[in-house]
């Protein structure tokens, strides 16, 4: 397969560091400039030498404890940010269904956070006005599209944003937590649609804490620990690694 | 590539009208303010310098010799002021979803265009007003306006990248535009200054796209097209190095916004 297709994602040996400190100031710069030099400890080793190939069609678990890097590796497949090492590739649009809720504006109403959240995410003006009405039937929000967000719980506000997201037609769906969209009834109507685009073919990478979905939902997966690469492959076999080291710890 | 023309074209287009609609807001006079800035500041540098400072304004009343100089400067001072902010104001969204970061370059500038525009209606009356004529040779102007936004987009591309990284780059410009009116002949025809240093108004595009609206507008003159062609080529290479440093950074700003 050339990697030219969409939906294909390839890490090659790619590392991801941080800077510790927030924000730099003109101290920081001049240092920079004139002593070359890196201080130890300046930067914070997000991910290290990842090389993963995921195919389209793919569904891909990342699993891993908090600060493994799952969130970072998501944030580099949706471009984000950049990796310090290594190359990435990645073909296709991209919907990140991670930190949902990120583009919209507390004043302005449902309706036109709608519109202003997909164009963020890369839709036309004519792709919006054909979803517009899914968008809002899928969120079940009709009744609130003049309300300002920041009138919305925030249950409402992770449906709209979530139902915005997945009306993209992307390629590729990055997926952080999704059990944290709104209630029991939502969640099923969510992976339902989930397994509706599986079906299409979309490539999908799922980040969750919660294994029991990610063994009934992916193909594949990557155990992450310290933001190094622990276990690849076919999802159980993953997934089983990754509850032994669980049962060790307690 | 301005990304109006582009798949982002939707999303330009929503963070430009945002950006003028933010005008309206929490102002009693909205928008009104455009006008009304620039024709303060014009009333009392008309007084200071007409009447207390005598400075020379070539043959025609010094209100409109400032006015022509005075609104292209706003222009660019608020351009580089709102662009250079511009990503770090949107630091949240930077964060958390791609899109190229140019967009908001772009949206700030073109916002600022908006505001120049309406602006410029007093001046059309005040042309009317002291019985300066319009004539074809205004036309001048569009060629000196674009030359003026491409020096703009890459000063504003290379400012706003750096102040994610380093915030003092927002106060360092706001010094550094006060110093560069004086260099530049806004209150001043550039005709006062001495022969000697004349080389540094030359090298400063600024100053010759404002001597040069005020020779195409007041002087009915073509402009000096031996300066114009300095001042386009120091434009140009502005905007490539902007536009480097900008590309160069951008897969980084996530981590420093």
């Amino acid at each position: 397969m050339s990697p030219k297709t969409n939906g294909v994602i390839q890490f090659n040996n790619v590392s991801k560091r941080y800077f510790k400190q927030g924000t730099r100031t003109f101290k920081e710069m001049l240092h920079a400039l004139f002593i070359r030099r890196e201080k130890p400890g300046e930067f914070l080793w997000a991910l290290h030498n990842i090389t993963l190939n995921i195919s389209p069609g793919m569904t891909y678990g990342v699993i891993g404890k908090n600060g493994s890097g799952k969130s970072t590796l998501l944030k580099l497949i949706a471009q984000v940010t950049n990796p310090t090492h290594g190359q990435l590739i990645v073909n296709g649009r991209t919907a990140p269904l991670i930190e949902l809720g990120a583009g919209f504006h507390p004043d302005l109403t449902g309706r036109e956070n709608i519109a202003l959240n997909a164009a963020m995410l890369g839709m036309t003006k004519e792709e919006i006005q054909a979803q517009t009405k899914d968008i809002i039937a899928f969120a079940e929000l009709a009744d609130f599209l003049d309300t300002p967000v920041k009138y919305y719980s925030s249950g409402m506000y992770l449906r709209l944003a979530f139902s915005v997201a997945i009306h993209v037609n992307a390629d590729i769906l990055l997926i952080d937590e999704i059990l944290a969209v709104g209630d029991e009834l939502f969640q099923q109507k969510c992976l339902a649609k989930l397994n509706a685009l599986k079906a299409q073919g979309k490539t999908i990478v799922f980040v969750s804490h919660n294994i029991h979905l990610i063994r009934s939902f992916c193909d594949y997966g990557l155990y992450l620990e310290h933001g190094k690469m622990k276990e690849q492959g076919e999802i159980s076999a993953v997934v089983r690694h990754y509850s032994l080291d669980m049962e060790k710890e307690l | 590539m301005p990304y109006l023309l582009s798949r982002w074209s939707e999303l330009s287009r929503q963070l430009i009208s945002r950006e003028i609609k933010s005008r309206y807001k929490q102002s009693f006079l909205g928008y009104a303010w455009v006008i009304l800035n620039p024709l303060l500041q014009m009333l009392v540098m008309t007084f200071v310098f007409s009447l207390i400072i005598r400075v020379s304004s070539l043959g025609v009343p010094y209100a409109i010799f400032l006015y022509v100089a005075l609104l292209p400067w706003n222009l660019f001072t608020n351009s580089l002021t709102h662009a250079t902010n511009s990503l770090v104001n949107n630091s949240s969204l930077i964060k958390k979803i791609f899109f190229p970061r140019q967009i908001f370059i772009q949206a700030t500038l073109i916002a600022k265009i908006v505001d120049f525009l309406f602006a410029s209606i007093i001046l059309v009356f005040f042309f009317l007003y002291y019985h300066q004529s319009l004539t074809l040779n205004f036309l001048w102007v569009i060629p000196i306006f674009i030359i003026q936004e491409i020096f703009t987009y890459g000063l504003a591309l290379i400012f706003a990248s750096l102040n994610l990284f380093y915030r003092d780059i927002q106060h360092l410009l706001s010094l550094v535009l006060v110093l560069w009116m004086y260099v530049t002949p806004v209150i001043y025809p550039v005709e006062m200054v001495p022969e000697a240093y004349r080389f540094i108004f030359k090298l400063n595009p600024m100053a010759v796209i404002i001597n040069a609206y005020r020779e195409v507008m007041l002087g009915g003159n073509m402009p000096k097209l031996s300066s114009l062609a300095i001042a386009l080529a120091l434009s140009l290479a502005t905007y490539y190095l902007g536009r480097k440093i900008f590309n160069k950074l951008e897969g980084y700003f996530a981590d420093v916004a």
